[in-house]
């Protein structure tokens, strides 16, 4: 195959269940942001969750970004590491961009609340797959014809490329 | 482009409810006028929260601005109210906010997710004060200068509102150095989508410069609740 250019993404939904120590300042923190920042949409207390002060007020997906910013400090201290995805050879994996989004909450329920954090790394080159293997190099190596440091990462779930530009093939 | 947040709804003419917690504009003597919230607010929560912080600039460049802000009651004599809660959140110099993605401007489609300079909040002290030090902000096409505020007591959100700056200083700070690029905004006050509906509420919410380009500019206002 053509070596392509590509980003990976991998998403964490954290919720009630979550267990990590980072999960669990996520979930705590986002909880108490929704609260105190879904009023601004919700003025009248009419509405419980997420889905419903949406459907009131479509403005209502700021709350998207507002929480993001205010968990922003906990995602800064992964270092730009993506929490559980490694190599296979049990290194960690770099994101550039977490995508945060508020999947579902209640002003009534913690239990209730679910986030995503998404993350998306840095430009990739996919050397080739091998069964169930990705096999990558930093940066864009797509044209390079020489020996190329590698690492390898198994298709997992949660794991998407979410970007490809294939080698221009010249003729 | 007015980013739709900050304008305000279309169906606001002047009670929209979600908008108008502690009564219309103006509708108490002196009380800070409720004002969008805008696209762009602030968090919190946890005790250590880095975002509780007096200066909010984050490596952000750009003309100094020391607020000092007094929340005061005005169904109390104007007494002053402790601890309230404030969330600040303004653009850059160039007219952009932090935390959010895709954002049209001056300097083309730019994303700060991840970032969070210019936004913080602050409890008001036994005397109401509340202080911030932050930068002028730039501003962004189709709203005039204005930097946002979120008060809460006890967790309840009690106003929403917006500063709002006098133009014969803004205009000096858009041609100067760090922020001539841009020029002067041409969205002003009394045209504004949220300031140019009232004089009245625009006065209220104007703050009170001092200083200059060189030294720095400090800004003050009293912000009313109608508790």
């Amino acid at each position: 195959m053509a070596k392509a250019l590509i980003k990976l993404a991998y998403r964490q939904v954290i919720d009630a269940l979550s267990t990590s120590d980072f999960e669990k300042k996520i979930f705590h923190t986002s909880y108490e942001e929704f609260l105190l920042k879904s009023q601004a949409y919700n003025m009248e207390g009419k509405f419980k969750t997420f889905d419903q002060i949406k459907a009131n007020d479509g403005r209502a997906n700021s709350l998207h970004y507002k929480l993001a910013i205010a968990v922003t400090h906990f995602i800064d201290a992964l270092g730009n590491q993506i929490p559980e995805l490694e190599d296979q050879l049990g290194n960690p994996v770099k994101f550039e961009v977490p995508e945060f989004k508020l999947l579902a909450s209640d002003l009534t329920n913690k239990m209730a609340h679910e986030i995503a954090i998404t993350y998306v790394t840095g430009e990739l080159t996919l050397v080739t797959i091998i069964n169930n293997y990705l096999v990558l190099a930093c940066g864009d190596q797509r044209e390079n014809s020489g020996p190329a440091n590698t690492f390898t990462i198994k298709i997992q779930p949660n794991l998407a490329i979410v970007q490809f530009e294939e080698a221009q093939i010249i003729v | 482009m007015v980013l739709e947040s900050c304008k305000k709804s279309s169906s606001d003419d002047g009670t929209s409810s979600s908008l108008k917690a502690s009564g219309s504009t103006s509708s108490v003597a002196g009380e800070a006028p409720t004002e969008e919230e805008g696209p762009f607010p602030y968090p919190g929560g946890e005790a250590t929260n880095p975002l509780q912080r007096i200066d909010v600039t984050d490596g952000q460049t750009g003309v100094p601005l020391a607020l000092t802000l007094t929340i005061i009651n005005v169904n109390n004599n104007k007494a002053v109210v402790p601890n309230v809660r404030v969330d600040m959140w303004q653009c850059n110099k160039d007219g952009y906010y932090s935390g959010y993605a895709n954002q049209p401007g001056a300097l083309g489609t730019q994303s700060y997710v991840g970032k969070t300079w210019l936004r913080g909040y602050q409890v008001s002290d036994a005397s109401g004060l509340i202080k911030f030090n932050t930068i002028y902000p730039g501003w962004y096409s189709g709203r005039a200068t204005h930097i946002h505020l979120e008060l809460f007591i006890n967790g309840v959100l009690k106003k929403t509102t917006q500063m709002a700056f006098t133009e014969s200083i803004s205009d000096v700070v858009h041609v100067s150095t760090l922020y001539s690029a841009h020029g002067i905004n041409t969205t002003r006050n009394a045209n504004d989508s949220v300031f140019g509906n009232s004089a009245v509420d625009l006065s209220i919410e104007t703050l009170n410069l001092a200083g200059s380009v060189s030294a720095g500019y400090t800004g003050t206002l009293n912000i009313g609740l109608a508790l």
